[in-house]
């Protein structure tokens, strides 16, 4: 660690696992209630504990990506962050914000618009939070006369993604014009903008971990933003299927999402190279197994995993099945959650003080445990949303008979959901387990092999 | 390829993009009045909108198949279960089904009526928005139609044939809402409404039965009957009927042809 304020990043990567923690908490709760009966059904029936699961992801992943932020910003800028005591104030609120929202559901205080579901006043400390954020990122860039393109990349996604949340501070009378905006934030962060913050985090750990260079890295990185986002973009279609919009949006789904997969595999191959090139020989290899593990990831749960339902004669079938399920926790758990895992994993041996830089062996079982426990889920949800698909929507048979006939499933999906929690509980127990640095250990602390000139990492990695 | 090129591929990908996706979207909203019957949207079914909203009902259900994919799709719902239904189903959903059978039940929303009645508005409004035909069959609640029954046949061979068995059999599967939506031809297999099966054989004892106060004097005149004034007689059982009226929809009187009606019947009398 370079710069004091660099620190910060721990604080916000605290909070993010103890959400993240509190997420599959919730998950696992939402699983139990498949195989029913719930004991909970008349204080916190599933409605609840969904809507608390997805949106602890949605926070915690974005409070990763602010510590994330707020560690690359001084590196890349070399300076440190404008205001110490703002981000501080806005990680309070922040996390002010998604406990009142998560005790608010389990009190019926809701908006009831899927991942939207933050009431109003909530919202707007969402849109503040945002703006106390980019306005210190762009303070400290601004003050240092410096920025690079990673983090430009990285900073616009962050921008365009508190943009697009200002439509769903939007009442709409007309419910399928609701589905449609409700798309601009969720669909255009999750394949846009986010992919945008994922590309210039991701690039960030390649140049520091496989020391590659860096004119080039950029330069593919804006490759990767454009296919991206022309794919992305008009990708929205896929979710305009059978909603009520106008006809032309099937075939520009189909066209458009067909290109996500590749945006994704050039993500992955951009990744690759970069590693191979340098030999893999980074001494943090459990960054290393992150950030590959999560651009392969990617391409499996969002791309080939979204792309087996988005062909409109394939869809009209399992639209609204737990095939969708089984993409949205491939697709947030590859792109999302492992590239907040990656940065966490290569900055926290700068953070935290008795910790080998190359990791531990906890750390593996974490990674190999959680990438298998996932991989197991998507299967359970999958083959669950074939039955179901079959069974409900081809034969005919009711969806309550229907879903008693999926049970063996749910049972595999709460297995494999095990698995996961414990690699997760791995994790978080690996954070947690040695204290963060003090202010005076930091200036001694400039050593970190990474941080040496691009191109000799490995020199200094050996040295 | 330079550092300058890439930058240049971004931006214009980024912004021929942007441009047809917003100019679609401003095309979009020159459609959605037609597309969803704006005209129909009266306060009342946007009051059931926030029904639907303040209640959380799409973190388990889905609407247009958009949800929670734990509890049935209810975009059709309303035109497979009539108002009187949905009305006593909102009020205490534990009345019909069993959380010991289903494994899961819907907890009791405790909806004002006022409430209901602006809710079921609501996801009428949206049954009747053009979403492309989703879904391609109707998905069922609850019971099973194998075998005996084939869910969702297309009603195309009513035109092919003239034998007003054949059409019946079509109208069956069809009519709005679709008889085979709540009604099994499959013995004793009973879904929102009691089993078909047999029917024409049941007619006959029921009239008999001193319990029966209509004016079918023959089981032909007493399926018509069921059809056309469905409380005229009513079932046993707390989930057909609530205070003296049948949870069956009565459009059908007003909403099908006579000669409709005599085809659906001369189907229902051959279920002996």
């Amino acid at each position: 660690m370079r710069y004091r304020s660099q620190s910060i990043a721990y604080w916000y990567f605290a909070v993010a696992m103890c959400l993240f923690g509190l997420q599959l908490v919730f998950g696992l709760l939402s699983a139990t209630k498949y195989l029913g009966p719930d004991p909970l059904l008349n204080f916190l029936p599933f409605d609840k504990t969904k809507a608390i699961h997805t949106n602890l992801l949605i926070v915690w992943v974005l409070t990763g990506f602010m510590g994330a932020t707020y560690y690359m910003v001084p590196e890349e800028s070399r300076s440190e962050i404008y205001s110490v005591k703002l981000a501080y104030i806005q990680l309070v609120a922040w996390t002010l914000m998604g406990v009142t929202t998560v005790v608010g559901y389990m009190f019926g205080w809701t908006a009831g618009n899927k991942m939207l579901e933050q009431p109003f006043p909530l919202k707007i400390v969402i849109v503040i939070v945002m703006l106390m954020f980019l306005y210190n990122i762009l303070m400290t860039i601004k003050r240092a006369g410096r920025w690079t393109v990673t983090e430009g990349v990285l900073v616009a996604g962050l921008a365009f993604a508190a943009i697009l949340y200002l439509p769903a501070l939007i009442e709409y009378e007309n419910y399928t014009v609701s589905i449609f905006y409700r798309w601009w934030t969720i669909h255009l962060w999750v394949e846009g903008v986010w992919e945008m913050i994922q590309g210039g985090l991701l690039a960030y750990l390649l140049i520091r971990l496989s020391g590659a260079d860096r004119e080039v890295m950029e330069k593919w990185l804006y490759v990767i933003v454009g296919l991206v986002f022309m794919a992305g973009i008009l990708g929205t279609a896929h979710h305009y299927y059978w909603v009520g919009v106008p006809h032309y949006w099937l075939p520009i789904g189909v066209f458009f999402s067909a290109l996500e997969p590749v945006a994704l595999l050039g993500m992955a191959m951009y990744a690759y190279f970069a590693m191979r090139r340098a030999g893999f020989s980074h001494p943090n290899s459990l960054a290393v197994h992150w950030t590959i593990g999560s651009t392969v990831f990617t391409v499996f749960g969002a791309g080939l995993l979204g792309f087996a339902h988005t062909w409109p004669s394939v869809n009209k079938w399992t639209h609204g099945t737990l095939i969708t399920a089984m993409h949205g926790h491939g697709a947030f758990y590859g792109a999302y959650a492992m590239t907040v895992l990656a940065m966490i994993s290569y900055i926290l041996p700068h953070l935290t003080s008795d910790r080998k830089v190359e990791g531990n062996s906890i750390g593996y079982w974490a990674f190999w445990m959680q990438v298998m426990g996932m991989f197991g889920m998507t299967l359970s949800f999958g083959t669950a949303g074939i039955g179901q698909v079959y069974l409900e929507r081809i034969l005919g048979l009711g969806y309550l008979d229907t879903q008693l006939k999926l049970q063996v499933h749910f049972l595999m999906l709460i297995a494999t959901a095990s698995v996961f929690a414990t690699g997760a509980a791995l994790f978080i127990w690996n954070f947690f387990r040695t204290a963060p640095r003090s202010v005076a250990a930091i200036d001694s602390s400039t050593s970190a092999p990474d941080l040496a000139p691009a191109g000799h990492a490995n020199s200094a990695a050996s040295g | 390829m330079t550092k300058r090129q890439g930058r240049l591929f971004f931006i214009i990908c980024t912004l021929i993009s942007a441009t047809v996706f917003i100019g679609l979207t401003f095309d979009s909203h020159r459609r959605f009045p037609g597309l969803t019957n704006e005209d129909k949207l009266t306060p009342e079914i946007i009051r059931g909108k926030d029904v639907w909203h303040n209640n959380n009902c799409i973190n388990c259900h889905t609407l247009l198949g958009e949800g929670g994919y734990y509890a049935p799709d209810l975009t059709k719902i309303t035109q497979q279960r009539g108002t009187p239904y949905l009305t006593a189903f909102l009020k205490d959903p534990s009345q019909f089904y069993s959380e010991e059978k289903h494994r899961r039940l819907m907890p009791n929303p405790k909806l004002s009526d006022a409430e209901i009645s602006e809710v079921i508005a609501f996801l009428d409004w949206v049954g009747h928005i053009d979403n492309q035909g989703w879904p391609p069959r109707p998905i069922i609640v609850s019971g099973t139609t194998i075998p005996g029954t084939d869910v969702g046949q297309p009603p195309t061979h009513a035109s092919v044939s003239t034998d007003p068995v054949a059409q019946g059999e079509a109208l069956f599967r069809s009519s709005p809402p679709a008889c085979n939506a709540c009604h099994s031809i499959a013995s004793g297999v009973n879904l929102a409404g009691p089993t078909l099966a047999g029917l024409a054989t049941r007619a006959a004892a029921i009239i008999a039965s001193p319990e029966y106060k209509g004016e079918a004097k023959t089981p032909v005149d007493y399926i018509r009957e069921s059809i056309t004034h469905p409380s005229a007689y009513l079932v046993p059982g707390a989930t057909y009927s609530a205070n003296n009226q049948s949870f069956m929809p009565d459009n059908f009187a007003a909403d099908l042809e006579p000669q409709q009606i005599d085809s659906l019947v001369a189907y229902l009398e051959t279920l002996k």
